[in-house]
């Protein structure tokens, strides 16, 4: 039988080392590495390809779930949190397993042999993290950041620096002060997760923060545009000229 | 607190009374003084206006002599100054009104003359019971300000008292806290009791002290260490507890856990969001009639901070605003990646 790989992320030490001493009940499975925060996990997962990580989910700068989110390929996650039951609601059904600490040992085998049939499916693991997002979007009131990984760099990007927000094929690009950011997410997801006082649908493909708004002027006849305090000028469909004026007026 | 007599409804009440003097006045001068109609009509206006004109001023004196700022026996000799300048200007002002611009007949001179000492007292009179109206609203207003305040220092309390008790089973702190003793249990089960009996005097504390109105200092700063201790076994080496300590401000009475938020703040915003060491000094030190007590730490200014962070520092005010019945009495300082906090409390009071 070949072994398991695994990474644990933990930004306690004691709680990595908790899962140390349960996992070593399990000798096909093999600790690659140990990483206190998100990017170092990233790191560690790119490098060893683990077949199976352990995960908190809050950790500095970028929490368990961004981090997943900027993987290339997914490992099968067992979550190890404190979260109360609301949040874990949320991906209940979703990850390989989820620990609440603290876990007992009984607990502990169980998720690994949860875990085992996920190993043994790989396609299927990838489906229901797929969930795992989805589920977890909709525990969050409103996105505080946004990241994107830009080859080996990761942009932590605070909801309060977008100016706005460009539709591209399947991605989006992100428009800030500093920088212009690509992202494989859908339109839809940033008008439904940031704040819609703050952030305004002008059209199909543009989605802008409401003080970028610098005027909105006719362009031909009724159409509009925006123009943003940056100096672009952005499209505005009828039913953005109509969602701008009821926020104008 | 402006003057209460030019509220409309007020005012109103003060009219209707002046003009039921003034017919009382006319009744009297017609029919016991046998003065004719016109004279005593004419006599009854002139006087009650002005004295209702003066009436109002009057509000201006009686506030600025308030009873707590002086002794009684300058505050009885000021009123008495007051009430007798206030009857004279008052037959001065009312009897040139009446000679110079009614000019009436000699009858009506020569009453004047006739009644000018009885006219000083009665208007040492008026002075009295408007004076005294006006006491007595300011008494009355104060007395209701007192209550409103009270109940609300209530309600406070109570709500302090709500919220450190939702604190002691703050899940992710104590869950967090239970993994760490979970894990002591197999590599460390002597650090394990003692990290046990931490968690348990720290909750018994939060649980005790927050029943108080004030502790002092050095049992707020012996629950700040505990609560830092259990952290301290959480994080490792990823963050570093200074004080800085003045011997002369250990006696001094705080209102408890009012520290407890500054340095959870500083946990959840300083070492939760940091990769690098977060260095938690807590100073306190006598300053003018205030004991300053400081809470820094330096944090990652790259970091979004999750939301929130307001509400901590508002609610402190507030408690400190209720207590000491002073409004600035906590100051932010938040630059270049240092974000301290400043309380301020009053010496010499408890």
């Amino acid at each position: 039988m070949s072994k398991i790989n695994t990474v644990i992320i933990d930004d306690e030490p004691l709680a990595r080392e908790i899962v140390k001493a349960y996992l070593k009940n399990f000798p096909e499975i093999e600790i690659a590495a140990e990483c206190d925060n998100g990017f170092q996990g990233i790191k560690a997962i790119n490098e060893f390809k683990p077949d199976l990580i352990f995960l908190d989910v809050q950790m500095p700068k970028i929490n368990g779930f961004e981090m997943l989110e900027l993987l290339e390929e997914l490992p099968v996650v067992i979550f190890t949190t404190a979260y109360d039951q609301y949040a874990l609601k949320a991906f209940e059904a979703n990850a390989a397993d989820y620990l609440l600490k603290p876990f007992s040992e009984e607990r502990f085998s169980e998720a690994i042999s949860k875990a085992s049939f996920f190993l043994a499916d790989k396609k299927r693991n990838e489906e229901t993290l797929g969930n795992v997002f989805e589920q977890m979007d909709k525990k969050k009131e409103f996105l505080e950041r946004v990241v994107v990984k830009n080859g080996p760099r990761i942009h932590i990007i605070p909801a309060d620096k977008i100016s706005f927000i460009e539709a591209q094929d399947d991605y989006v690009m992100i428009n800030t002060a500093e920088g212009r950011f690509l992202k494989q997410k859908t339109m839809k997801f940033f008008e439904d997760h940031l704040n819609p006082e703050e952030f305004i649908r002008i059209h199909r493909s543009f989605l802008v923060r409401l003080s970028e708004i610098k005027q909105i002027e006719l362009f031909e006849k009724e159409t509009y545009r925006v123009q943003t305090s940056g100096g672009k000028f952005l499209p505005v469909s009828k039913s953005g000229y109509s969602r701008l004026k009821e926020i104008f007026q | 607190m402006s003057n209460p007599l030019l509220i409309l409804r007020n005012f109103l009440f003060y009219l209707f009374i002046w003009i039921t003097v003034g017919v009382i006045h006319i009744l009297f001068l017609y029919n016991s003084a046998s003065l004719s109609l016109k004279d005593s009509i004419s006599d009854s206006i002139v006087f009650n206006i002005v004295y209702m004109g003066l009436g109002l001023g009057l509000w201006y004196p009686v506030k600025f002599l308030s009873i707590e700022n002086r002794s009684s026996s300058r505050f009885a000799l000021q009123h008495v100054l007051a009430a007798l300048s206030t009857s004279v200007l008052w037959l001065g002002l009312s009897a040139l009104i009446l000679l110079v611009v009614l000019n009436p007949g000699r009858e009506l001179d020569s009453f004047l003359m006739r009644t000018a000492g009885w006219r000083i007292l009665i208007g040492v009179m008026l002075y009295v019971i408007i004076a005294s109206f006006y006491y007595l609203y300011i008494f009355y207003n104060s007395y209701n300000e007192k209550l409103i305040k009270e109940s609300e220092l209530k309600s406070y309390a109570r709500e302090a008292e709500l919220k450190s008790l939702k604190y002691q089973i703050n899940p992710h702190f104590l869950f967090n806290s239970l993994n760490s003793i979970s894990s002591l249990t197999l590599t460390d089960p002597s650090k394990a009791r003692e990290m046990t009996i931490k968690l348990s005097e720290y909750m018994r504390m939060t649980l005790s002290e927050s029943e108080k109105q004030f502790h002092n200092l050095s049992e707020e700063i012996k629950n700040v260490r505990l609560y830092l201790d259990i952290e301290k076994v959480r994080f490792g080496s990823k963050f570093e507890y200074v004080e800085e300590l003045a011997s002369s401000s250990s006696g001094v009475m705080i209102p408890p856990m009012i520290l407890q938020p500054l340095l959870e703040n500083a946990i959840k915003y300083g070492v939760y969001e940091s990769l690098e060491k977060v260095i938690i000094k807590l100073s306190c030190q006598k300053e003018n009639n205030y004991l300053k007590i400081s809470v820094e730490n330096n944090y990652d200014q790259e970091a979004v901070s999750p939301s929130g962070e307001k509400i901590g520092l508002k609610n402190i005010l507030n408690r400190l605003s209720l207590v000491y019945h002073q409004d600035n009495l906590l100051v932010v300082d938040n630059r270049d990646g240092i974000f301290k906090v400043n309380i301020f409390i009053p010496l010499g009071e408890s």
